[in-house]
């Protein structure tokens, strides 16, 4: 790595001063305020709000009332009010204070508090990704049984549709913070050589907002579920149960997150980069994760609208999307899906960057076609705000605009196959290291090509009419989501690991999960083509004997990527206490980050770095560097 | 030529005469084992694809159908040879270029950056495939419209609620929760809803659209089979959304006819 | 690190996933009692249109509220809903021709459907209200239907539809505290044994869009299993 090291001048402040009332905040505080101020407010609530006609709205008031209170109270209490505080009053925290948020010398407690260094804030989203997957892949297992009992049932019906709901709801958010949330926080910053991202406070604010989620997805077990299905699609949603001011809220707090994470790490990467790192020296994962985070930020906004658009027609009748008095679904469904299609590059794109910042380490050549990638990566980006209504040529919205969406779509392959182009032509004639990160590279590119073929046969209008809402469908995107998604984010767990935590991921472990996880996925969603060719609707949670077979194999390819995905679990427990000492650069690669020490001290660079090439130059005669 | 070039820089057979780039680079080892690999993927997958999708997917009972199932083997023997593509290079590469161990490989790798030629030859490839895919699904999409263009259609209004169907005749002014349809007549559905969206989906007549609640969608269809098909709901609509089904019966037009006729109730259980 | 160690942490932690799954499998089954099953009582023979069958009848109530079925003396989670009962599962013999008597006690209106305002899948389409023979009620005075169907598989097609007309509001209360309620009895022949739902397709479920939320879209109120079994079962 051709990289300069200078000193930077910095002036310390020498001035002691007391750290004010952040010493005091944290996690459980934040959770004895929020429960305080939502059991205030929903009591003054059921006092105030009096019995109408209509006592339903009048529950949906209180139980959101009670919710927004909660997060107010939460959020104030874990102290992400401090800051704005002082501000008002013209004032700011003090360097202590600072210091103190940056979890200067605090030890494991930092974990727990609205730190502000970026390293914890990715170990944070590391471990909530991990329970998020858990969770997600627990209800996987229920839907699984349900439908692997000889032609489903076992589940009562409400129960099955919110299982659906939340194994949605959840593998979404858990999908779209995987790689943005743990490596763009954690290995962003270090690899463009900043001290911090540039805005610190956002991000402990972008991950204590999620935390502030869970509580109120818990609650939704009490309230009746979810079960109009992640989608949310009204009027069902406007139909259901008080579970359903739940999803509500959880949307909208989650795009704020995501908001403010996606304006964060944006600017990090635009403006904080080392000196000398131009765009054409810049890591491709920069560019895929700020692709990614700032095609979140049009799009979730929408999702934001609709879901309070929702909360309206629930809560006091606003008729938005209830058809009866003028309201449309169609409405619901467009807002839906103009996040609905970019969200699913958001989730993609950062995982298939990953693999691309990984298979140069493995190959040891460089990155083949580096300026295709970014055309690819930007081309996905541009074409994918205008794809969205492929999800709707049945609905009988505009038949007149099937044609041009099935246009824009079908274009999508060809920024899509440039990233194929980019893979292949790195691997090709490279070295094949076959460690754990690699496993990966090759496992993205066999799923993401069925991914991305079968999308090609969904983006045929007549191919859709026959094939949408079915079984065929939910294969699809799983294979995209997470035979190409998940993969690049298993992919970028290994590879990043010991910078994370310090020691190697274990091999062996690693191995006998990823066999299992790749043949049980291959197994259980193999079936689901087939029992969705045949004509199983989506979503079901009985069906007919005929698709017996097709169920029971997908049921025990899922059992078989659940144990995979525990031994997973496993090594990263085992690996993260005890595993083998990593140095600070055991693959061999040349973006920044492996440049620091690891474990990486506070402000990551003890001198910041100067970037005099791109970091891909394997088997390319190097000048010494002065 | 560039391509060419860039490939045999460093590779075994250094270049004699540029007209020959292509053969020699045709006859460079590791291409020669993609190549092997390449064949060896198109043909498995083709031939998996044609012995085992056609019995996959669901008995076809209209043109649409049978239109949907050829698109969908069209498209996959389509992509049969990209994909082979992708598996090739990575079945060379692994079988061939493997380094195990705990250090890493050498750098002794050809530094290839980019390769002009490379690139433009793979955009052009999707682009033409891209058009294909474009040409083909704008034709078949005209083809399968053609019944509802039908002077002669049959119109049955179809409403979808919670969690049932029904259908009416509005010529014969008759009312049923099963379909009856003469076969080789084009038809032409109404589709509506009484509260939530439902979709309104013949499995082997490869037609679906969505029921909403004050709007009527349409959709049409010429079945082409006698006998009884599955109408099923493609659309989460709630607790029973899994058994909002019934059936279609295909009859012959003297059947039909005779069916409209008999205005008692047709419906009597059980059905056989 | 020894190894043997670590292989029992990763058996652990599939024993403990594992054990998460099952009990979460457990209580998604659970989480509603299952329903107790109310049987048809098996009574002689009767001579039909399809030749002299095993005769069987049951009764099944429809109330303005939760407060007289399975669902406890309070009521349980929502005494407010309206309700079938004794019970939401029924269980009918198979190739018989079985009598159901519905007592009526909830009031009602404009069904939007009026397909449902007639009988279907009856011995001749008919039933009876209050004594009186008849096809279908008043599509604009309906209580509730009690409409029987199933999915699509390998057991007999059934289609079963009783609309149940609202009680008069103005009448002398019974006893019970409730109007006095409609009598209707449908006779109708089952055929091979099989699994059915059967749901009320008059939307009742109040304080919902289009009145399916509530008790119509939650489980054992107003939908729930109707099985039809060998007669010897």
């Amino acid at each position: 790595m051709a990289s300069e090291l200078i000193t930077e001048d910095r002036t310390r402040h020498s001035a002691k001063k007391s750290v004010g009332i952040i010493r005091h905040l944290n996690l459980g505080t934040a959770v004895i305020v929020g429960a305080l101020l939502a059991v205030t407010v929903n009591r003054i609530a059921t006092k105030l709000i009096i019995e109408g006609d209509e006592t339903w709205r009048r529950h949906d008031q209180i139980v959101m009332a009670t919710m927004l209170a909660w997060f107010i109270g939460f959020m104030i209490g874990i102290g992400a009010l401090v800051g704005p505080t002082r501000w008002f009053f013209g004032k700011d925290l003090n360097h202590d204070e600072a210091m103190f948020l940056a979890g200067k010398d605090m030890g494991i407690k930092r974990y727990f508090r609205y730190t502000t260094d970026h390293k914890v804030v990715g170990i944070q989203y590391l471990i909530l990704t991990i329970a998020l997957f858990f969770i997600g892949g627990v209800l996987a297992m229920l839907i699984r049984t349900n439908l692997g009992h000889e032609s489903g049932g076992l589940i009562p019906p409400q129960v099955y549709n919110s299982i659906v709901g939340f194994h949605g709801l959840i593998m979404i958010i858990a999908t779209i913070i995987m790689i943005t949330g743990p490596f763009g926080n954690f290995i962003l910053p270090i690899m463009i050589g900043a001290r911090d991202m540039a805005f610190p406070r956002l991000n402990a604010l972008s991950f204590w907002l999620l935390i502030s989620i869970l509580p109120i997805l818990a609650a939704t077990i009490a309230l009746g579920g979810i079960p109009m299905g992640w989608s949310g699609y009204n009027p069902l949603a406007d139909q259901g149960p008080l579970g359903v001011d739940s999803y509500i809220f959880t949307i909208v707090i989650f795009a704020i997150s995501s908001a403010v994470a996606g304006a964060n790490i944006t600017t990090t990467a635009m403006k904080m980069r080392a000196r000398g790192m131009n765009w054409s020296r810049t890591p491709l994962f920069v560019f895929g994760t700020v692709a990614s985070v700032a095609l979140a930020l049009p799009a979730f906004p929408v999702f934001m609208l609709s879901q309070v658009m929702s909360a309206m027609d629930r809560a006091f009748g606003a008729n938005f999307f209830n058809p009866e008095f003028g309201g449309s679904a169609w409405l619901y469904e467009n807002l839906f899906w103009i996040m609905g299609h970019p969200e699913v590059y958001v989730i993609l794109i950062p995982a298939v960057v990953a693999i691309m910042e990984i298979t140069p380490v493995f190959a040891r050549k460089p990155l083949f076609s580096f300026n295709m990638a970014i055309v690819g990566i930007f081309g996905i980006v541009g074409l994918s705000i205008f794809v969205w209504a492929h999800h709707m040529y049945i609905s009988g919205w505009a038949p007149l605009l099937n044609g041009p969406f099935m246009l824009t779509t079908e274009l999508i392959s060809i920024p899509t196959g440039l990233l194929f182009l980019v893979i292949l032509g790195t691997i090709w004639r490279g070295s094949v290291w076959t460690r754990l990160p690699m496993l990966s590279v090759y496992a993205l590119l066999f799923n993401f090509i069925i991914g991305g073929v079968t999308g090609i046969f969904l983006s045929d209008v007549p191919e859709d009419a026959a094939l949408h809402g079915s079984m065929f469908v939910t294969a699809h995107f799983h294979y995209t989501l997470m035979g190409a998604g998940l993969t690049g984010a298993l992919g970028a767990l290994a590879y990043w690991f010991p910078k994370m935590t310090g020691r190697m991921l274990d091999e062996k472990l690693g191995r006998i999960s990823f066999w299992l996880v790749q043949i049980g996925f291959t197994v259980t969603f193999f079936g689901m083509f087939a029992v969705g060719l045949e004509g199983q609707p989506r979503r079901v949670e009985a069906y007919d004997i005929i698709f017996k077979n097709g169920n029971l194999i997908s049921t025990m390819g899922a059992y078989t990527i659940f144990i995979g995905m525990l031994i997973l679990l496993a090594a990263v427990i085992t690996s993260w206490r005890n595993g083998e000492i990593a140095g600070s650069n055991p693959w061999g690669a040349q973006t920044l980050e492996w440049m620091t020490p690891t474990p990486v001290p506070l402000e990551n660079f003890e001198v910041l770095p100067v970037v005099t090439t791109n970091p891909y130059q394997y088997g390319i005669k190097q000048e010494t560097s002065s | 030529m560039w391509l060419m070039q860039m490939l045999s820089e460093t590779g075994e057979d250094t270049t004699k005469q540029s007209g020959n780039r292509v053969s020699s680079f045709l006859s460079r080892r590791d291409v020669q084992q993609a190549i092997r690999a390449w064949v060896f993927w198109a043909v498995t997958l083709g031939g998996l694809g044609y012995l085992f999708i056609p019995h996959l997917m669901a008995d076809s009972a209209s043109k649409t159908m049978d239109i949907v199932k050829s698109t969908f083997m069209a498209f996959y023997y389509t992509s049969v040879p990209v994909a082979a593509v992708v598996l090739a290079i990575a079945t060379q590469t692994v079988l061939h270029n493997r380094h195990t161990g705990t250090a890493p490989p050498p750098d002794d790798n050809p530094a290839i950056e980019t390769n002009q030629m490379a690139n433009i030859v793979w955009v052009v490839i999707s682009s033409a495939l891209c058009v294909f895919l474009l040409v083909w699904g704008l034709v078949v999409d005209n083809v399968v419209a053609e019944p509802s263009r039908a002077a002669n259609a049959t119109v049955v209004n179809v409403t979808g609620q919670q969690w049932i169907w029904t259908f009416n005749y509005p010529d014969a002014h008759k009312d049923t929760s099963e379909l009856y349809l003469p076969v080789d007549q084009p038809v032409i559905f109404k589709v509506q809803s009484k509260d939530v969206t439902h979709a309104f989906w013949i499995v082997q007549m490869g037609i679906k659209i969505n029921a909403n609640r004050g709007e009527i969608t349409e959709t049409a269809v010429t079945p082409n089979k006698i006998g009884v098909f599955d109408v099923r709901c493609a659309e989460l609509c709630g607790l029973l959304h899994a058994h909002m089904q019934t059936r279609v019966h295909v009859v012959s037009k003297a059947d039909y006819e005779k069916w409209l006729a008999n205005q008692g109730s047709v419906e009597q259980w059980p059905a056989s | 690190m020894v190894p043997v160690n670590k292989a029992l942490r990763t058996l652990g932690v599939i024993a403990i996933g594992s054990l998460v799954v099952s009990l979460c499998v457990v209580l998604a089954m659970g989480v509603s009692k299952p329903p107790s099953i109310l049987k048809a009582i098996q009574n002689g023979k009767a001579q039909t249109p399809e030749g002299l069958l095993p005769a069987a009848h049951m009764e099944i109530s429809i109330w303005p509220d939760s407060m007289q079925g399975m669902h406890g003396a309070h009521g349980g989670a929502h005494p407010d809903f309206v309700s079938y009962g004794p019970t939401s599962h029924f269980q009918v013999p198979a190739h018989s021709v079985v009598t159901i008597t519905f007592k009526q006690y909830d009031s009602g209106e404009k069904i939007w459907n009026p397909y449902f305002a007639k009988v279907h899948g009856t011995v001749d389409g008919s039933m009876t209200l209050d004594g009186k023979k008849v096809t279908g009620i008043d599509p604009n005075a309906v209580g509730h239907t009690f409409t029987v169907h199933g999915m699509n598989t390998g057991q007999p097609d059934m289609f079963l539809s009783i609309p149940l007309p609202p009680t008069d509001e103005e009448s002398e209360p019974e006893p019970n505290g409730y109007a006095k309620p409609h009598i209707i009895t449908a006779t109708f022949i089952t055929g091979a044994a099989g699994q059915y739902i059967w749901n009320c397709e008059y939307p009742c479920g109040d304080g919902s869009y289009a009145k399916f939320g509530n008790a119509m879209s939650t489980g054992g109120y107003m939908s729930g299993i109707f099985d039809v079994v060998d007669a010897n079962a």
